[in-house]
């Protein structure tokens, strides 16, 4: 029973994970919470359900069709609503963000024709693996191994890439990025794009694994993703993953203990505990005062 | 002559006016917070519910009377504000904001757990107390206490914070203590602002305060202008007012809504009347006649 | 000096209240004593529209037919609109509006919730509330201008637990609630005390929450128990998702729960895995039994809507109308005053949903329960349980 919801947990926690990198690397470089990343992901469910039943795609072409279309959107969104107040008061940005989420989630409710969910078509034949006392569905196994492969590949990019090594850069200290030649913009640019490409895999991963989509589920899904963010420490990307996946192992674990009523609550009961025992996150870096 | 006099009768109206005035009374809270001491609050729709669940329950279980429970419904919601502030307020800006959408939620879950509350069926039965002129009554009181409050030294202090916390510091401001007394107070109105609303609405429902609402009124305070009290009245007036007048536009609306926030943003970032002081704009027209008066030294 | 920033928020307050003055408003100048008004207080958009223009479409059809037979009282009657977005502190707002612009009855809203904060309005004000949907606890004890249509789940889920117990024998079930819904929160408990007096046992209860996809953990926990059938009293999104997580696990159990399950979604989403539950509800077309008033409302309902059948909110919308009109005649008064009296005295009432009697706490008494079951993704009537 432990396995059981151990990988129910760690499934869970992976899609948290790929939606959480999103909001921590853009965290990272320009410090904005990017509200609408929720929506990104939403949109991205909705283009790979468009894929697969309208143009018969096989899964991982709508998957790759559903990450494109995430990057140009959140490109598009940063281009629009962020970077002409990238010199603006804080909350300025911030309250565009809830502007593009709330304008997201209209169009496509408009778009789809009401806010009922949409059912995802079975686009894998769902077969079960059992292993011991632990029962593992196809889809889980899709999801933890794609998930995986995308963050390794996030990894490698950040790491060895000249733009990863600009990404870097520009969280390190921004301005002076600027001054020693790095097109921030792009970086920038890019780092939304990258992130959204994972949160639009993550939507239709999720959408395959619950069967089930609708233009609001970005909200509460976006909000715990932004909790692991912030758990794992906002701002790294190893945090991210693992703070994406504790959460889901915890949200399992605590419904199986009895706290099912509270369910919603354990993410950001959590979030709270861990700001207060340790501010900065699990893996994050401390804090500056800079005088 | 009476026409208007039946519309300041009709209850249409009234219900209208009462609403934005409760509303107006929360903004001005998360006002004091946000826009004079400069710390983000996503959570302020939870200290209206705990103001509202408080003061409906006493007058429900107790029957106390309407003001005693308006006061103990700001108090209790003051009271967590400060439980909540201690720990938090070492957290700096964005993280004080995550603590406070986290507070939120957890909040709203509570209160779908408990059984006194009526859980998730919501709390019904309330008597109707709150009438326009009590509300407006205490719209007008927040504000000039605010005002008195924004020209004191504890208020420049607060703005000191906003500023730059170092260096008020430095000026021997002890920040964390100024920072929960703001706090403190802001959630003091929202909790007489929850008070007002659960005898107005006379049935609660956790839902109601969620995250959105919470967003719902920092656009106020933003949208309005930050930091500036006609602003805040201005940005709630407008706002609550817009879905009632964009009702023909039916599902566009939102999306006109959400358009509207970017737009708004990106023209006009400190809100509508963000940077503009009235009061300084008025002592300075003044002090400008005096000194021409007397050429004696002018204070900016 | 402060006093004259006083008058200039004073004045813009002033200006704002005369501007809602004069723009708001509208309908209320129409000429007063040809029509009778009745409100409709429900979602057109936001999360419940789907209720509120299936009710709505009801109430206009009713409308029709009553306006085509020479109306009410020798008045016409007329449909006034409001829209509150599924939100429930618009909903208050929009239900003064409906009440200023002089209705003499309001039907709506088909959510518990709304209901109870638009009674608390209407209540005081003596307009008659007619919620066709609202099946929670706690409406019409707000007062005496409060009704209902529906089939309420206290008159329901006894009935259909004794069918569970007796023809499909079920021994043991296991319980799943939607916390933080209304809805399902007060179906179970109302379905407890009926499966004990039933001697079914529950072996395991677990809760899920609105607007999850994720049932993984509480399906695990049911993997280790015995029982026959799940009693699920939350909505069909959940319902579904929930049943396919079953599936996944291997469990092979059906289920079986209220009207909130009631929806094409169930089998759209749930596919095989719904195939076999059970759904009652206070309305259900059924080619075989129905006849009359029922065979005719479907049968135009079906003409205005390219072939659609009808569903339980424009059934219950119908008959909301059609009962404020009997009530309204029998009083002979369009006075809410006077006609919420004999509206209460409703005994045998024969609608299109079947006979309603408010009871002496004016609680509907509904008969009968149709139980549905998902056959080949649709809804099939499975038992037509009569109340007695």
């Amino acid at each position: 029973m432990f396995w059981q919801q151990l990988v129910n947990g760690v499934t869970l926690g992976s899609t948290y994970a790929l939606i959480a990198l999103g909001y921590t690397m853009v965290y990272g470089i320009i410090q904005l919470i990017n509200f609408a990343h929720g929506e990104v992901y939403m949109i991205g469910a909705f283009t790979g359900l468009i894929m697969v039943v309208v143009y018969k795609v096989n899964f991982f072409v709508a998957m790759l069709a559903a990450m494109l279309a995430c990057t140009v959107v959140a490109v598009v969104i940063e281009k629009v609503a962020y970077r002409p107040l990238r010199n603006s008061p804080r909350l300025a940005p911030l309250i565009s963000a809830l502007g593009v989420s709330t304008f997201l989630q209209t169009l496509v409710t408009l778009i789809r024709g009401g806010p009922n969910p949409l059912p995802f078509p079975q686009v894998i034949q769902d077969t079960v693996y059992i292993l011991g006392p632990i029962r593992f569905s196809k889809v889980q196994v899709i999801i933890l191994i794609l998930a995986s492969l995308l963050m390794v590949f996030l990894q490698c990019t950040v790491k060895y890439t000249k733009i990863g090594k600009a990404m870097r850069a520009a969280s390190e200290d921004y301005a002076t990025a600027r001054l020693m030649g790095i097109n921030v913009d792009r970086v920038v640019s890019f780092t939304f794009g990258l992130g959204a490409a994972l949160a639009g895999a993550g939507g239709v991963l999720v959408g395959m694994y619950f069967n089930s989509i609708h233009p609001f589920m970005g909200v509460t899904v976006g909000l715990k993703a932004f909790c692991a963010a912030v758990v794992g420490g906002i701002g790294s990307i190893p945090g991210a993953m693992m703070g994406g996946i504790f959460l889901g192992v915890a949200e399992v674990f605590g419904v199986a203990m009895g706290f099912d009523t509270y369910k919603e609550a354990i993410a950001f009961a959590l979030l709270i505990l861990v700001l207060l025992v340790k501010p900065t996150g699990l893996f994050g870096r401390p804090i500056q005062r800079k005088v | 002559m009476e026409a208007i006099i039946s519309t300041f009768t009709n209850p249409y109206y009234l219900q209208v006016a009462s609403i934005m005035g409760v509303y107006m009374i929360a903004a001005l809270g998360l006002h004091l917070i946000t826009g004079v001491t400069g710390q983000f609050s996503f959570g302020h729709a939870a200290f209206l519910s705990i103001g509202a669940y408080t003061s409906a329950l006493m007058s429900l279980y107790l029957g106390t009377p309407f003001i005693l429970n308006l006061l103990v419904g700001g108090l209790m919601a003051a009271l967590w504000g400060v439980l909540l502030g201690i720990p938090s307020f070492k957290l700096t800006g964005d993280y004080l904001g995550i603590t406070t959408l986290g507070f939120g939620e957890i909040v709203k879950v509570v209160f779908i757990n408990m059984k006194i509350t009526g859980g998730a069926g919501g709390l019904g039965g309330i008597p109707r107390e709150t009438n326009v002129v009590v509300v407006y009554s205490i719209v007008v009181l927040a504000i000039w206490g605010l005002y008195r409050l924004q020209n004191s030294r504890f208020g420049r202090a607060l703005l000191a914070i906003r500023e730059d916390e170092i260096a008020a510091e430095s000026m021997g401001i002890n920040p964390l203590l100024y920072k929960l007394k703001g706090f403190a107070l802001g959630t003091f109105l929202a909790g007489v602002s929850g008070a007002l609303y659960a005898h107005l609405m006379q049935y609660l429902n956790p839902a109601d305060f969620g995250f959105s609402r919470s967003f719902e009124i920092l656009n106020f305070v933003v949208l309005g202008g930050l930091g500036s009290i006609p602003g805040t009245v201005l940005g709630t007036s407008v706002l609550t007012l817009a879905p009632e007048f964009l009702r023909f536009v039916r599902e566009y609306r939102m999306l006109i809504y959400g358009a509207l926030m970017v737009t708004m943003m990106i023209f006009r970032p400190y809100g509508l009347l963000g940077g503009i002081d009235f009061g300084k704009m008025f002592r300075r027209y003044r002090a400008q006649r005096k000194s021409m008066k007397d050429k004696k030294a002018v204070q900016g | 000096m402060r006093k004259k920033r006083f008058i200039f928020l004073l004045t813009a307050l002033l200006a704002v209240a005369m501007l809602t003055a004069g723009c708001g408003g509208g309908g209320e100048e129409a000429a007063e004593g040809d029509t009778i008004k009745i409100g409709f207080l429900g979602g057109l958009t936001g999360a419940h529209s789907h209720y509120g223009i299936e009710t709505l479409k009801g109430m206009k059809m009713a409308v029709e037919d009553i306006n085509a037979a020479g109306g009410v009282l020798g008045k016409k009657l007329e449909i006034v609109e409001g829209d509150h977005g599924s939100n429930s502190s618009e909903a208050a707002n929009v239900t003064q509006k409906l009440i200023t612009q002089g209705v003499t009855a309001i039907v709506g809203d088909p959510t518990t919730g709304i209901t109870k904060s638009a009674a608390q309005i209407c209540q005081p004000a003596q307009v008659v509330l007619m919620s066709a949907g609202a099946v929670g606890t706690g409406v019409v004890e707000i007062g005496d201008f409060i009704y209902r249509d529906v089939l309420l789940d206290a008159v329901a889920a006894p009935a259909v637990t004794k069918y569970l117990k007796e023809e499909l024998g079920w021994g043991k079930v296991a319980l799943v609630t939607t916390t933080g819904l209304p809805y399902s929160e007060s179906l179970t408990s109302i379905f407890k005390p009926a499966l004990e007096e039933e001697g079914i046992e529950i072996v395991a209860e677990q809760s899920i929450m609105e607007k999850d996809t994720n049932f993984s953990a509480q399906v695990t926990e049911l993997t280790r128990k015995d029982f026959d059938g799940v009693i699920f009293t939350g909505y069909y999104t959940e319902g579904a998702l929930f049943m396919k997580e079953m599936r996944k696990q291997g469990l092979n159990q059906v289920m079986a729960g209220g009207d909130g399950l009631l929806g094409k979604e169930l089998y759209e989403l749930g596919g095989n895995a719904v195939e076999g539950s059970m759904v009652y509800a206070g309305f259900a077309v059924d080619k075989e039994t129905a006849a009359g008033k029922t065979a005719e409302f479907i049968e135009k309902y079906k003409a205005n809507n390219d072939g659609n059948i009808p569903d339980m909110f424009s059934a219950q919308g119908y008959d909301a109308v059609m009962l404020l009109a009997d009530a309204m005649e029998a009083a002979d008064s369009s006075d809410p005053k006077v006609f919420k009296d004999t509206l209460a005295a409703t005994k045998d009432w024969e609608g299109v949903t079947g006979t309603i009697t408010f009871d002496e706490n004016r609680e509907p008494i509904k008969s009968p329960v149709y139980l549905q079951e998902v056959k080949d993704n649709a809804f099939v009537v499975k038992a037509v349980i009569p109340i007695s």
